[in-house]
């Protein structure tokens, strides 16, 4: 049994005067342990689908399955246990947080709101999540501001694996990182994947990060898909027009000599 | 090769929380008059400081230390009329104590106000203190040779176009008050400027994009409009700050080619400012690495990233994921 299937998705918004199809008719299925990745062009309906799969917004049809249950019926509290197995990370965990609150508040808050830990046994869950995401104890006290942008998104992932999710939709999630710190945050998710067999589904505009990271890949134009499959075959020889497309306007580094020494 | 202009000592300092933080520290760099170069570095480099640097741009509240000569012919130069305050006091900079760098009287000096500009502009530190004399006032007093004129002299794109675009204003009139300002051409002329530039940006529709206003624009179709605003009067130099940052791949390949077809075919020196190694390697001759503030290495694109001399430089390289790249999920034993 997959662990998320979206079956005929579909979203419009309407802007102006005009209805954009957002999302079109769109079916996939993620595996635990899985990541799947979703890329395309700016209003390819990437994010869209991220949301509709969170319940941020509601599909103007289509189904998602997610752990066995129909998750667009569930509601109250059913809604609520099943979303801690559901989390997300952003591109921007500055928008996501409260800059003001410190990193302690951050990270008690699911704890406390999912009912994982005891009062007295938070502290020793937060500063066990942040040994878990390579932080130092002693920025408990720090506030989202004061963090750098590597630490903040280090601290969005602690937050988000603090209820033991299944899935964790990435949209963007690496993509405002400087590429030194990227590579930490991408090395982080892989070994937490390997560690606790969580699924991703990863949103990206970069295919070499996509190609790096996901078993399985979603080209989508224009709210549809254009092509799937093994990420590095797709990548690889894309066929659609959309896949070449994207594959050509790729940056391309020519280390003609390389490791030079 | 000759230099549009040469940065010797510069050194930015922002205060942030009552600290003095150093944004540039005594970075020399010649920008060669034709060239593409690129500047990169992650965040707190000092890269868009540099850029905005050299266009006059930053903040009041930033100390600014030693010096940009630039070598811009008198012809585009608005240098003869520029306001008394900006001719030099008699004090000189910190950068020319602390240096012997400042060698050489600029070649422009011969055209610019009087040749007693080479070794004096005022003190930074004081100057810093006092209330009068606006911003750009303030940093003209740093650059010396002929003064040029941002938007004239200088065009610059940042990453967000609808920054710097007016919300309000219709597309064709924020490109023609760019030509009426500064090429001094009547409002219809400067209206067919505009509608030819936006044709040069390759924008669909010129006609009804002139009537537009930003907000029906999408984002790559605005960054092409900034762009048709920034090359309006026709600059001798281009700085592109992040200005594909915010594009999906595909729209930024071709906000790259138009930049690059546009420098070529009106002769402009392009300072490209982008986090983007790749990227910059794509589009630039030249490249300078930055951290911290400081030049790590300098080299052209062949140099910079075949046989980087930088350790920093090769961990940026190294830290590049291509199509090409070994799979991070084989590395981690995590294929299904």
């Amino acid at each position: 049994m997959s662990l998320l299937t979206v079956s005929n998705l579909s979203k419009r918004y309407r802007r102006g005067g005009n209805t954009v199809i957002a999302v079109d008719d769109i079916s996939f299925h993620i595996e635990p342990g899985e990541t799947l990745a979703l890329a395309g062009p700016s209003g390819s309906g990437k994010s869209t689908i991220a949301r509709l799969v969170l319940r941020l917004i509601e599909p103007d049809a289509g189904g998602i399955e997610f752990e066995g249950d129909d998750f667009l019926t569930l509601h109250g509290a059913a809604l609520r246990a099943r979303r801690a197995r559901l989390q997300m990370v952003f591109q921007d965990p500055l928008a996501a947080f409260n800059p003001r609150a410190t990193v302690a508040r951050v990270l008690d808050d699911p704890l406390r709101i999912h009912g994982i830990a005891s009062r007295a046994e938070r502290p020793r869950r937060i500063a066990a999540l942040l040994e878990r995401v390579g932080l130092a104890a002693d920025l408990a006290p720090r506030a989202i501001h004061e963090i750098s942008g590597g630490q903040r998104q280090r601290v969005a992932i602690a937050r988000a694996i603090a209820t033991k999710p299944s899935l964790i939709v990435l949209d963007e999630a690496v993509s405002a990182l400087d590429v030194s710190v990227r590579g930490q945050i991408l090395d982080l998710l892989l070994d937490l994947q390997r560690q606790e067999r969580i699924a991703y589904l990863f949103i990206s505009h970069d295919l070499g990060v996509v190609r790096a990271l996901a078993h399985r890949v979603i080209l989508l134009d224009a709210g549809r898909i254009a092509e799937s499959g093994d990420a590095r075959a797709v990548i690889d020889a894309p066929q659609s027009a959309i896949g070449k497309a994207l594959v050509a306007s790729a940056p391309k580094l020519k280390r003609t000599t390389q490791d030079a020494s | 090769m000759t230099a549009l202009a040469a940065i010797r000592d510069l050194t930015v300092t922002y205060r942030r929380d009552g600290r003095a933080v150093a944004a540039l520290k005594d970075v020399s760099v010649d920008i060669v008059a034709g060239e593409r170069l690129a500047i990169i570095g992650e965040s707190g480099s000092g890269k868009s400081t540099l850029a905005l640097a050299i266009a006059g741009l930053l903040p009041t509240t930033a100390r600014i230390e030693g010096h940009i000569d630039w070598f811009i012919r008198p012809s585009s130069i608005l240098g003869a009329q520029a306001p008394p305050s900006v001719l030099p006091d008699i004090s000189p900079t910190r950068g020319e104590i602390g240096s012997s760098v400042a060698g050489t009287p600029p070649a422009a000096l011969e055209i610019g106000e009087s040749g007693g500009d080479s070794a004096i502009s005022p003190q930074v530190g004081e100057m810093s203190g006092r209330t009068e004399g606006s911003a750009v006032e303030r940093q003209l007093r740093h650059l010396r040779g002929g003064v040029p004129l941002l938007g004239r002299d200088i065009g610059f794109v940042f990453q967000d176009p609808s920054a710097s675009l007016d919300p309000v204003m219709k597309i064709g009139k924020q490109i023609a008050e760019v030509a009426h300002t500064h090429l001094g051409l009547g409002w219809p002329q400067a209206y067919a400027k505009a509608k030819t530039l936006l044709e040069r940006v390759r924008l669909p529709d010129p006609d009804s994009a002139l009537h537009a206003f930003p907000h029906q624009l999408s984002g790559g179709q605005k960054q092409r409009v900034a762009i048709a605003a920034a090359i309006a009067a026709g600059p001798k130099l281009l700085i592109a700050d992040e200005a594909t940052s915010a594009l999906d791949t595909i729209v930024q390949a071709e906000i790259v080619g138009l930049i690059r077809q546009l420098v070529a075919e009106d002769g402009m020196t392009l300072l490209f400012v982008s986090h983007d190694i790749a990227l910059a390697a794509e589009l630039a001759e030249r490249i300078a690495v930055f951290r911290h503030g400081q030049l790590v290495e300098l080299g052209t694109t062949a140099q910079i990233v075949g046989a980087p001399a930088q350790p920093y430089t090769r961990a940026l390289l190294d830290a590049h994921i291509g199509l090409d790249a070994e799979p991070l999920l084989n590395r981690a034993g995590l294929t299904l």
